[in-house]
């Protein structure tokens, strides 16, 4: 089921390929329904690599994502939860409720020690993957 | 570390997880707020910057369920969740629940009360070190195993010859019903006190927990002289006799009057050689002395019972064969022919499979299999429940499906209900089990010698939660796998009727109606074939009388009458005084009163010689009492020919036996009953030959349901303390036996003043009355018929109900069409007829199918039965007619609604 918010796509944009190829999963697939694992394992690494800057909750986090990638990724917010709750359980990130910033408690998710080494781990991964589909694409 | 923070998480995930959920609210409304306060500031209108955000965000729901999903424990949750879903749900409708919980307590309880006798009986494990490797040796012959292992020279040739067996143990079986009189701190403590060999223990694998075991003499498995006054205490006769004395080692106690000292004491629990039942009184043991007698070969040397170890992975077979060989070689050292034909051969056996007769456990089996069918039909009528149930909850189901639950979920639910019930029933059923068990305590003591209150054990309980779970499944499986695949849809629909079944449904129920009724038929017609057995046992001709006739089973403490002539020092005083007893008409002496198993001695002639009568008399075999004349007074027995004792026949008078009619056959040959008369048969004494003066007529003495055995009959006024006859019939036990015309239970306390009076040691001996000896003496197929009568009319009510349920049911979906009938001009009578019509072909093919099962299965009782055949044709007549008539009757009220049907009325229902 196609959701029928995608946003306009401008020219300059398109000069990020892998992160257009992303966009169109990330849009189609987070409507209804579970994400596919491709989509799982880079929303993690987004996740991951948000936090590893500082401990944020999870608006800010998907306020960062949307800033960090210039407004090319459009995580459809809810999508970001099921993802924080699943890193938590398994021992990536760790939470903490704390004021935020308006004066209200939030949850502020934060990295752990053994998130970072999964961080590097899946940053690899990715690289290793976007690689693999350059050469399938940048030879046809 | 990752590990312990992954661990308090998930801990944390399952004790706080109502919080959990709370805070998870608040995140994603906290970040909805965000959001919304965003678009706010870049200028939307409050309903635009809520709509935009929601947009952005997804469905909170959806998220959060998702959310949700990830978190640690989600099985235990919804597991949780069913269960609470379920209990409550049951608990909205208490009718349903309250029912179907009876009926499978019913279901669960009878194999619970089974399985525990089973249990205990059949699959006790023996306390000794490798229990499976001991195995008990009994010679044997051209008539079968003797019954006892063998004399001392043949064990002990075993024990040098074998090889395959690691080690050979012996021990008295003759006295081990005799009673020994023990002193005690408290008095006098009856116990039994079995003679055993020196290498008893080691061979069994087990020590004593305090002092030492017998040491060993110089011959093989004999006892060393200095332990010859030693004796062993179990561990009951220690805590109860002595009070757990620490220094009890070395103590000097009188044992039947002669002074023993204590050397060791067996560990709690070890009760050799009753290890299969409890004996009636606490255990000690005596050494075994082999005297110089017992090394030559001779005539009537005493026997024991060997027990053996298999050497290590030896198999029974082998054994048996090498001990073969050996006894051919050792029977040839016996002095006559007959004799060698008697043990030349061996028998072997494990030691388990002695302890429990072979009839008892065919007939545990079968019962067990009798409440496993009860079990069956319990589970059927449920399921059948459970089917009305799901089809009148189709709305229910179908909206939760049309929501999102899955069949899955929705099977899980019902099962989840299915559960519950279950786990309800077997408590319920537990309860039920301890209850019949105490209302069977009696039976159980006389047919298996358990003598302790029955509990269930850790393996029966694990037997039972398993048993629970797979009730839950079958019953309640198929109803919710139909229940999650009827279509969603057409259940929704405005129109259509809340709850309806298709007519696949129908056809169902009444398969399971149909398999109800032929199993309830199976245990109906066993419970038929074991009335009619017990009736005619009941109506057996015994041959005398039993009715007011009192009885105690008194043990005779003989030792304090050494050197005395008992008869005129006890018996006749106690006869006397008993004979005076005000309502008493009279009273009688006998060692064993008829059908009495306390103290049977057999008679046999020791005939030497190979002709045909010598043969013959040897192999009579006779039940020998010793009895005062007024037993005929008391049982009112007739004589065949001649006389009975009277007072006439003294120690000065010429000596008399009585015998009976099986003797004169089994003994002469002949039926003639005139020739024995006057003939000599047994030796009073030196130069006292007695002469046979009366035949007796047949009565069923050993058992009722065998045939009369020979019988001899000595007066015991005639038996004087010099006669062989006197140690072998006086000082063990006695019955007296009393006919009087007052009520046994006012009667009882003044008899046992009485025999108090007479000796201390008199006051605890067993009261009972004839008739209840009689009684106990078909107590298997006593206690197989109750235990059939019970699971017979469980199994009968359960199959009305499930009668009763599905036409009332029936009749309640067919009102309009019933009422629409009547409209158009079907009379009542047609009415009542056509819903009679539906109960009546389930019946038919149920009896049917039932009758085929019963044919086969009453095959399995023929062990019970007497006078009865299996496949007797009026009983499964009669029954299968009780159950028609049942059925008919249980769906007469749902034909008479049915009839009673307003038609009016029932056009506007729904």
């Amino acid at each position: 089921m196609k959701s029928n918010h995608i946003p306009e796509i401008e020219e300059d944009q398109i000069s990020t390929p892998y992160l257009d190829g992303l966009h169109i999963f990330v849009v189609d697939n987070l409507g209804m329904g579970k994400p596919s694992d491709l989509v799982q394992g880079t929303l993690d690494l987004l996740i991951l690599k948000t936090l590893s800057l500082e401990a944020m909750h999870g608006w800010a986090i998907a306020k960062r994502i949307q800033q960090l990638s210039r407004e090319v990724l459009q995580v459809q917010q809810g999508s970001l939860y099921p993802a924080l709750h699943r890193l938590e359980q398994q021992g990536w990130i760790k939470a903490k409720w704390a004021e935020s910033e308006t004066g209200r408690q939030a949850k502020f998710y934060s990295l752990t020690a053994a998130g970072r080494g999964q961080l590097q781990k899946e940053a690899a991964n990715w690289a290793r993957l976007s690689s693999a589909i350059d050469l399938i694409v940048a030879e046809a | 570390m990752r590990w312990p923070e992954k661990f308090s998480i998930r801990l944390q995930m399952i004790f706080r997880r109502g919080r959990a959920v709370e805070r998870l609210d608040d995140e994603l409304r906290f970040h909805l707020d965000r959001q919304i306060a965003e678009n706010l500031k870049a200028g939307m209108s409050p309903e635009q910057a809520r709509s935009a955000a929601l947009r952005s965000f997804g469905n909170p729901a959806l998220v959060r369920d998702q959310a949700h999903d990830t978190w640690a424990g989600l099985w235990l949750e919804r597991a949780v969740r069913d269960l609470r879903y379920a209990v409550r749900q049951l608990r909205k409708s208490p009718a349903y629940s309250l029912t179907a919980v009876c009926m499978l307590a019913l279901g669960l309880g009878a194999p619970a009360a089974m399985y525990t006798v089973v249990d205990r009986v059949l699959l006790r494990p023996l306390p000794y070190d490798h229990p499976n490797q001991l195995v008990k040796i009994q010679e044997s012959g051209s008539k079968g195993p003797g019954g006892w292992g063998g004399p001392y020279l043949d064990l002990h040739q075993w024990a040098d010859a074998a090889r395959l067996l690691h080690q050979i143990a012996f021990y008295g079986s003759d006295n081990l019903k005799a009673v020994s009189y023990l002193q005690s701190n408290a008095g006098i403590t009856h116990v039994t006190a079995p003679i055993i060999s020196s290498n008893l223990w080691d061979t069994l694998g087990v020590q004593p927990v305090l002092g030492r075991g017998f040491k060993p003499g110089t011959d093989w498995g004999s006892v060393s002289a200095e332990d010859a006054n030693s004796i062993l205490i179990s561990d009951a006769v220690w805590r109860t006799a002595y009070n757990s004395d620490p220094h009890i080692l070395g103590k000097s106690v009188q044992l039947n009057g002669v002074f023993h000292t204590i050397i060791g004491v067996m560990p709690r629990g070890l009760t050799f050689p009753y290890a299969g039942a409890l004996p009636p009184v606490p255990l000690i043991w005596r050494p075994v002395i082999i005297t110089a007698a017992e090394k030559v070969r001779a005539h009537g040397l005493p026997s024991y019972e060997a027990v053996a170890r298999l050497a290590p992975g030896v198999s029974l077979q082998a054994a048996q064969a090498e001990l073969s060989g050996i006894q051919s070689r050792i029977a040839q050292q016996y002095l006559e022919s007959w004799e060698r034909e008697q043990v030349n051969s061996i028998v072997l056996q494990s030691y388990g499979d002695t302890l429990v007769k072979d009839d008892v456990r065919k007939s545990l089996l079968a019962l067990l299999g009798a409440s496993a069918v009860l079990w069956l039909i319990a589970c059927v009528n449920v399921a059948g429940l459970m089917l009305a149930r799901a089809s009148s909850r189709q709305r229910e189901i179908a909206v939760r499906g049309a929501l999102g639950a899955s069949r899955w979920q929705i099977v899980r639910q019902l099962l989840t209900e299915g559960l519950v019930l279950s786990v309800l029933a077997s408590l319920a059923g537990l309860a039920l089990a301890q209850l019949t068990l105490r209302l069977f305590a009696h039976a159980l003591i006389m047919q298996f010698g358990i003598h302790e209150r029955l509990t269930p054990s850790l393996s029966v309980l694990a037997a039972l939660v398993g048993l629970t779970v797979l009730t839950a499944l079958f019953s309640s499986l198929w109803p919710a796998i139909g229940a999650a695949r009827t279509a969603i849809e057409p259940a929704l629909r405005q129109g259509s009727s809340q709850s309806g079944a298709g007519r696949s449904q129908h056809r169902l129920r009444a398969v399971l109606v149909v398999a109800q009724i032929a199993l309830s038929l199976t245990l109906l017609a066993a419970c038929g074939l074991l009335l009619r057995t017990l009736y005619t046992l009941r109506h057996v001709p015994l041959g005398f009388r039993t009715d007011h006739i009192v009885v105690a089973n008194m043990s005779i403490p003989g030792y304090k009458f050494a050197g005395r002539n008992m008869l005129t020092d006890l018996y006749q005083p106690l006869l006397d005084r008993a004979e005076h007893m005000p309502g008493v008409q009279s009273a009688a002496l006998m060692t064993e009163v008829p059908l009495g198993k306390t103290f049977s001695m057999i008679y046999t002639f020791a005939a030497d010689g190979n002709s045909a009568t010598d043969a013959r008399q040897r192999e009579t075999k006779s039940q020998f009492r010793a009895v005062t004349p007024e037993m005929q007074q008391v049982f009112a027995f007739s004589m065949a020919r001649g006389r009975f004792f009277n007072s006439s026949d003294t120690p000065n008078s010429p000596a008399v036996v009585v015998v009976n009619r099986a003797f004169v056959r089994s003994f002469t040959g002949q039926d003639d009953l005139g020739k024995i008369i006057g003939t000599p048969l047994v030796n009073y004494g030196k130069n006292r030959r007695a002469i046979v003066i009366g035949v007796l007529d047949d009565e069923r003495q050993v058992s009722l349901a065998q045939q009369s055995q020979p019988e001899i009959e000595v007066c015991m006024p005639q038996i004087t303390p010099d006669s062989g006859l006197y140690k072998a019939t006086e000082g063990i036990a006695m019955d007296l036996a009393v006919r009087t015309s007052r009520n046994p239970s006012s009667f009882m306390p003044d008899l046992r003043q009485l025999l108090r009076a007479a000796s201390p040691d008199l006051a605890d001996s067993n009261l009972t009355t004839m008739d209840q000896i009689v009684e106990d003496s078909y107590g298997s197929q006593q206690l197989a018929t109750r235990l059939l009568e019970i699971f017979g009319g469980c199994a009968l009510l359960l199959c009305v109900s499930g009668i009763y349920g599905l036409l009332a049911y029936l009749v309640h979906q067919r009102t309009r069409e019933l009422g629409l009938r009547m409209a158009l001009g079907a009379q009542r009578g047609q009415i009542m007829a056509l819903v009679l019509r539906q109960a009546g072909w389930m019946l038919v093919v149920g009896s049917a199918c039932g009758l085929a099962l019963a044919w086969f299965s009453s095959v399995l009782l023929r062990m019970f039965l007497y006078g009865v055949q299996p496949h007797d044709p009026w009983t499964m007549f009669a029954v299968t007619a009780v159950l028609l008539v049942c059925g008919l009757a249980s769906a007469w009220i749902p034909a008479r609604r049915a009839a009673a049907i307003d038609p009016m009325q029932a056009l506007r229902t729904e």
